[in-house]
């Protein structure tokens, strides 16, 4: 389903060049849940953002269904990561002027308003987060921040989910809530990507990915 | 949706929002207050020179010019109706024509120019205050010094070559020949110097377009009026005439000088501010795009909020110009205040005009911004 072939990515700067990705390669069935683990500065949200079609590599090929994404045009792009590809922030990114329900409807092929409307109503009763509908960001609690930025990335019924540390910024009991609507995601057949620096997840996943300075490492 | 983000934006980011509408606004609001008072600054140059003298003078063409400069009139006649066949002619401008018959005698001890003036007459419909003294039959109008001199008052009843006048109105100090001169209607005036039907001069004020310094508008002048008045001259003050135009003119460049740099610098300050909203939601621009937002989208997005504010600016640009152009200009331009009107016809220019120039200065950081990596936007912290 997903396929990452030789990818490197060099970021360069005024003074230097980082290599951020260095010839990555990496397989991903439909269904899978793995965990991209290593330390800061390994790579892993360059590749989380690489695979998503955000961050186009130095060289090689991202495949995902069949597709190579960077080969598509621009427009063609956004619109395949929009239909495919939910993804979940550390930072969460949401929207300061907008509250939770728009926020979450923020996101692209949702379907048509009232289907989005239910859609919305039953993700945020299941994330506990119905008596927030009306809340703006800067009201909510960093933990249902979190959340929203969940239901966001699961509105539009993606295949794959790309979740960049979402707990790193959570107490355990928000961190393990997360986890248990990763795993959910993952049992109605969804495909999780996860990057992390914890062990957190590592109980529910089918396969972790060490990463080390860019290069995929035995664990 | 797109309509609903910009909406919510704006509130949340109100003092990014109303820096932008106050440089459209100040942009809006220099237009509308020029070309609300433009009229009365023309009429108003045109008046003030005007006062200056008449500035074109048609004498009889057998006049002795070395008599007529030391008199300062044709000592030769003409018939009247040479102003009757001047306002035919549809090619020549002018504005405030008046005959004059002009002449020395003496009167009571004292050398006095004795001046009789007809009716002014205009080219067009339009109706102008007139220019030259207005004379009833039967009165006159007395210079200062020889009133002072002979003590003469207003209402005194005066005997000038066998005729009894009326003294109208003493006529204030003007530091010219007109302190020893009578002025008297032109008929009186044909009548007691016993040659009716004659005057010695058509006075008129031109008004002439010039493209350039470099034309001599008295020889035009000249080639036209031959056609019409063959056995006439024409004398051009050419300071006066000059002095209108230059006037004008450098009203006109001075306007196109100073609008360029107040545009350049609202385009700068339009674009700077969108730029700055621009950074402020870099990563939102980001996130737009990682949700599948095309750059079209993200573009329209900024553009639809650039527009509102041309609109809104243009709208609050009109209402303080027109105000400010109401309220000031009567003061600047006193004589021609009453032609200073609210333009609506400038509200929907700048309508038009406002959101189009806000939406191409805030179209480069647009691009900018659209055209990057949402990864490394949304990396940004």
């Amino acid at each position: 389903m997903i396929h990452v072939e030789d990818v490197c990515k060099l970021y360069t700067t005024r003074y230097n060049h980082v290599i951020a990705l260095d010839s990555v390669n990496l397989h991903v069935d439909q269904g899978e849940f793995v965990i991209i683990h290593g330390p800061s500065g390994s790579g892993k949200t360059t590749l989380l953002l690489t695979i998503s079609g955000m961050l186009r590599p130095t060289g090689g090929r991202v495949i995902i269904k069949q597709n190579d994404i960077y080969a598509l045009p621009e427009k063609k792009r956004t619109s395949f990561r929009a239909r495919h590809i939910g993804f979940v922030f550390q930072m969460f990114h949401l929207l300061p002027y907008l509250n939770s329900t728009e926020n979450i409807m923020l996101a692209k092929g949702t379907g048509a308003k009232e289907l989005q409307r239910s859609a919305i109503v039953q993700l945020m009763n299941r994330l506990h987060l119905s008596q927030r509908a009306y809340h703006k960001p800067s009201e909510l609690s960093v933990g249902e921040c979190q959340r929203i930025a969940m239901a966001r990335a699961l509105v539009s019924r993606p295949d794959i989910l790309l979740a960049d540390e979402p707990t790193g910024n959570l107490d355990l009991e928000n961190a393990a809530q997360i986890i248990e609507y990763l795993k959910n995601f993952h049992s109605n057949s969804g495909t999780v990507i996860m990057a992390t620096h914890g062990n957190i997840a590592q109980q529910y996943t089918d396969r972790i990915i060490h990463l080390k300075e860019g290069r995929i490492v035995p664990g | 949706m797109i309509l609903q983000l910009v909406y919510k934006e704006i509130l949340y980011r109100r003092l990014n929002f109303v820096l932008g509408t106050l440089a459209v606004t100040m942009a809006v609001a220099l237009f509308v207050s020029f070309f609300t008072t433009s009229e009365a600054s023309k009429n108003e140059t045109i008046r003030l020179t005007r006062d200056m003298g008449f500035n074109l003078r048609i004498i009889p063409e057998s006049t002795d010019m070395e008599k007529f400069w030391n008199a300062g009139f044709s000592d030769q006649t003409m018939p009247q109706e040479y102003i009757q066949r001047f306002t035919l002619y549809k090619d020549f401008s002018f504005a405030h024509l008046t005959a004059t018959l002009r002449k020395k005698i003496t009167w009571r001890g004292r050398e006095v120019v004795l001046t009789g003036l007809g009716s002014e007459i205009e080219p067009s419909v339009r109706k102008k205050s007139p220019m030259s003294l207005t004379i009833k039959p039967g009165t006159i109008y007395v210079g200062f010094e020889i009133a002072r001199v002979l003590n003469l008052k207003e209402r005194d009843h005066v005997a000038i070559l066998g005729k009894t006048f009326i003294i109208a109105r003493i006529l204030s100090e003007s530091g010219s020949d007109d302190d020893i001169t009578i002025y008297a209607w032109l008929q009186d005036v044909q009548n007691v110097l016993n040659i009716p039907g004659r005057i010695n001069e058509i006075q008129a004020l031109n008004c002439l377009c010039l493209t350039s310094f470099e034309q001599d508008p008295q020889n035009t002048l000249r080639e036209q009026l031959a056609q019409v008045l063959p056995e006439t001259r024409v004398i051009m003050n050419r300071t006066i005439a000059l002095a209108r135009e230059r006037q004008r003119l450098m009203l006109e460049k001075y306007f196109a000088f100073i609008m360029p740099f107040i545009v350049l610098a609202c385009a700068i300050w339009i674009g700077a501010i969108v730029m700055i909203n621009i950074k402020e939601r870099q990563q939102e621009i980001g996130l737009l795009r990682a949700l599948g937002y095309s750059t079209g989208q993200i573009s329209l997005l900024f553009l639809t909020k650039a527009i509102s504010l041309g609109i809104l600016g243009a709208v609050c640009g009109f209402i303080i110009g027109t105000a400010v152009s109401l309220i000031y200009g009567p003061e600047i331009f006193r004589i021609t205040a009453d032609t200073i009107k609210p333009g609506y016809h400038l509200l929907a220019w700048s309508l038009i005009a406002a959101p189009i120039f806000a939406a191409i200065s805030a179209s480069l950081p647009i691009m900018i911004a659209v055209t990057q990596d949402p990864a490394l936007t949304l990396r940004r912290e």
